[in-house]
């Protein structure tokens, strides 16, 4: 039986691949990347042999606990990609809870990256082991780290697995994801601000706090071996039976809780909130500013580029500041314009977030002016929430810079980079459109197959935009600070010029636009 | 008077599959049409062609007389739409929905408003006008997509598979719904699996198999005396009739 799941495992890695050239090349790069992190994992934490015992075993105890919350994080947020891993998939078929446990532990230990991290987990051994003793009790230890890994995986996974398949659920876990994704980069800050001190102080108190749980308990049994080392062990044992335990209680409840994907949300009118479309014009440029505002907030996808636009850019305006003491206009004017790209770049694929629904517009459009006032539209309600928070991101800049008159030249510069970089996206959305995946992911912004034209399309996005904007941005940089008035004009006619040209290719080729964007993902 | 919808050799293929090849639909003006067929048929396919949502490799397509790929001006304001697969703007409420589609059709608020909330009591949806589009039930999709298609008041409207997956009383809204609308001289064309639900509601019926119309004309004249299910197990040739092997399948005597 337990067989009968790691097979269908593997059939279902199979069947996913057949017949498609970009998904079997991902495959082999994926099968490629997890070997070479596997070498890389087992040489770096082999490696750490060579430094002092006690910092050791501290940085081994850190490394076990890195791969427990890793394993406990991917899995939530590739939920749903693995049928294996959802237990209401196997709930009609004739299964005790015992079996469906181990059935579905093995099948997540089948596979590429749990066997590379396995193996990567047995440089901890190489690192800690001394003598003999220490490979005898070492070798028990990492699979048993290994085997908490997995079933505190599985334990989240079932436990959240009710709320993972409502609507609500995954909306909020789509936003915390990145939101966990950027904060990995606040250690990174920190150390470069030099706020941390000590580093071997850190760590120590990191190795403390780990001290007594089962991947530090696993990491100290290696390096002590003997009585000692066994004790632990069997804690860490112990520790695994419990969470496998209460896997199966949360299975069992899993299996007989009915399903709440079909449960309805609640109401988005609130009583007593103006609506926006009061202050908007009629007809269908209204229309469209206010469905696009609607899904930059309501929208998992879209409310995700905005909070990353501002973060990334926050970070870089601090590290910025951080690394010399030398500020400039350059160390204003580099995180405004930046925070503009990464805006527009929304703009690039303007359709992309509508995806199949595109063609409720493609019925209604009848000539190519519908289709430039749907372009006006989607860059108006862009400005809206844009123009703001560029004004914004200029300040906090000029700030941290120290001197908030450099925001009175940044803002209208980084106002004008968004201007050129949506007339530069207008023409990409039409010329080269691509599908959003449905879900989020971290990896590819992209539907299979079509990684390469995204990334190719932020690029040419982005440069183009970088060379349109020299004849500003240039007499600025050297010292005729009053040429950024002129930034606000160009960057308007550009985005005007960019629709205007888009919307007549564009009408042309509505039915492909609309097949670009609705591939399957 | 020109028909509704008309059209010559339509023909498209995908990769080495032919969908549609060669398809000459006529609807005339007025009628409630069924366009029936097995899966792969090409029913989508051509409704997608038709209504200007997928380029065909040829042929050409009248609606009202109306070329819909050389004039979309004349057509697009006339047609209404419910594609396959309920893709609607899922982040919008119900309400939102039909707000947006009535005036991206540049019909004033106050008559969208007016509309919108006909519409939506008629579909019974009052209660439910706030939610989002993405938390409805299936026949709560189809009864909004059908309200979105129906809000411009269009000639001629298409719907690709209306009533799968709807529950009774839905399915019985919507019917009623485009009896009132056919009844005034507008016409329909929808697509179905349906045979008995064909029967009971069209006047015109076009039997597609194969990426071909294999039988088109007035619901007697395509059935000639038995049910529509006979008649159209006879035009596309019953695959199997479900006798051979199983032996085992039944309770044993």
């Amino acid at each position: 039986m337990t067989w009968l799941f790691v097979r269908l495992k593997l059939s279902l890695v199979r069947g996913g691949l057949r017949g498609d050239a970009g998904k079997q090349a991902g495959f082999v790069f994926s099968l490629a990347a997890a070997l070479l992190a596997a070498v890389a994992g087992f040489a770096l934490l082999s490696l750490i042999r060579l430094a002092p015992s006690g910092v050791a075993l501290d940085l081994v105890a850190a490394a076990f606990a890195m791969f427990a919350v890793g394993w406990i994080i991917v899995p939530l947020t590739a939920f749903g990609l693995d049928e294996t891993l959802d237990p209401a998939r196997l709930a009609v078929f004739p299964l005790t809870t015992r079996q469906l446990a181990t059935g579905m532990l093995a099948a997540s230990a089948a596979g590429a990256w749990p066997i590379a991290s396995l193996a990567a987990l047995f440089g901890g051994m190489v690192a800690l082991a001394h003598g003999p003793g220490g490979v005898l009790l070492g070798v028990p230890a990492v699979v048993l780290q290994f085997a908490f890994c997995l079933t505190a995986s599985r334990l989240v996974t079932t436990a959240l697995s009710g709320v993972l398949r409502t609507r609500r659920g995954r909306d909020l876990l789509a936003v915390a994801a990145i939101f966990v994704v950027l904060l990995v980069q606040l250690p990174n800050l920190l150390v470069n601000r030099g706020l941390s001190g000590d580093p071997t102080r850190v760590l120590a108190s990191v190795g403390d706090v780990l001290r007594w749980t089962p991947p530090g308990l696993a990491a100290h049994a290696i390096a002590d071996g003997g009585l000692v080392g066994a004790a632990e062990l069997i804690v860490v044992a112990m520790s695994v039976v419990v969470l496998g335990w209460l896997w199966i209680v949360a299975l069992r409840h899993a299996l007989v809780r009915p399903d709440a994907s079909t449960r309805s949300g609640g109401s988005v009118r609130r009583p007593g909130r103006v609506s926006i479309g009061r202050f908007l014009p009629d007809g269908m440029l209204g229309a469209v500013v206010a469905k696009e505002l609607k899904y930059a907030g309501r929208e998992p996808r879209g409310r995700v580029n905005w909070i990353i636009a501002l973060f990334v850019t926050v970070l870089i305006t601090l590290s910025l500041h951080g690394q010399d003491g030398r500020a400039g206009l350059g160390s204003v004017l580099g995180p405004a314009c930046m925070a503009a790209v990464m805006i527009g770049l929304q703009a690039a694929n303007s359709f992309g977030i509508d995806g199949r629904s595109l063609w409720m517009n493609a019925v209604a459009f009848s000539t190519p002016r519908d289709m430039r006032t749907d372009l006006a539209g989607r860059h108006l309600a862009m400005a809206v929430i844009g123009v703001p928070m560029l004004a914004l991101v200029s300040l906090f800049a000029a700030l941290v810079a120290g001197d908030a008159v450099w925001a009175l030249v940044a803002a209208p510069i980084a106002w004008g980079v968004l201007g050129v970089a949506m007339g530069v996206g207008a023409l990409t959305s039409v010329t080269s459109p691509y599908t959003y995946p449905d879900r989020l992911n971290a990896f590819s912004g992209a539907a299979p197959g079509q990684g390469g034209q995204a990334f190719a399309i932020s690029f040419a996005t982005t440069l183009v935009t970088g060379v349109l904007m020299l004849p500003v941005v240039l007499p600025v940089l050297f010292g005729l600070t009053w040429w950024a008035v002129l930034a606000v004009p160009y960057g308007v006619a550009a985005a005007w010029a960019g629709r205007r040209i888009a919307a007549g290719v564009g009408f042309a080729r509505l039915p492909e636009i609309l097949a670009a964007i609705s591939r399957p993902t | 008077m020109a028909d509704a919808v008309r059209t010559q050799g339509l023909y498209k293929r995908f990769g080495q599959q032919t969908a549609v090849g060669g398809v000459d639909l006529v609807v005339p003006r007025g009628s409630f049409a069924g366009l029936v067929g097995p899966n792969g048929a090409g029913k989508t396919t051509t409704l997608s062609m038709v209504t200007g949502l997928l380029r065909p490799d040829g042929g050409r397509i009248e609606i009202d007389g109306h070329d819909v790929w050389a004039d979309p001006v004349s057509v697009k304001a006339h047609i209404g739409v419910l594609p396959e697969g309920l893709r609607l703007f899922e982040r919008l409420s119900g309400r939102e929905l039909l707000m947006y589609g009535g005036r991206l059709r540049g019909i004033p608020m106050d008559e969208v408003g007016k509309r919108a909330d006909e519409l939506l009591k008629v579909m019974d949806l009052v209660e439910a006008q706030d939610k989002l589009v993405v938390d409805y039930s299936t026949g709560m999709r189809k009864k909004i997509g059908l309200a979105a298609a129906l809000l411009h008041n269009p000639g001629v409207l298409f719907l690709d598979e209306p009533f799968e997956g709807v529950d009774p009383v839905s399915a019985n809204t919507l019917t009623e719904v485009l009896r009132r609308y056919t009844a005034s001289g507008s016409t329909v064309v929808f697509s179905s699996h349906a045979m008995d639900l064909v029967e009971r509601l069209c006047d015109w019926v076009s039997v597609m198999n194969r990426g071909l119309v294999v039988a088109q004309g007035p619901l007697d004249d395509v059935r000639r005396g038995r049910t529509l299910n006979e008649a159209f197990l006879d035009l596309v040739g019953a695959r199997g009739n479900g006798e051979e092997g199983l032996s085992w399948l039944g309770s044993p005597a």
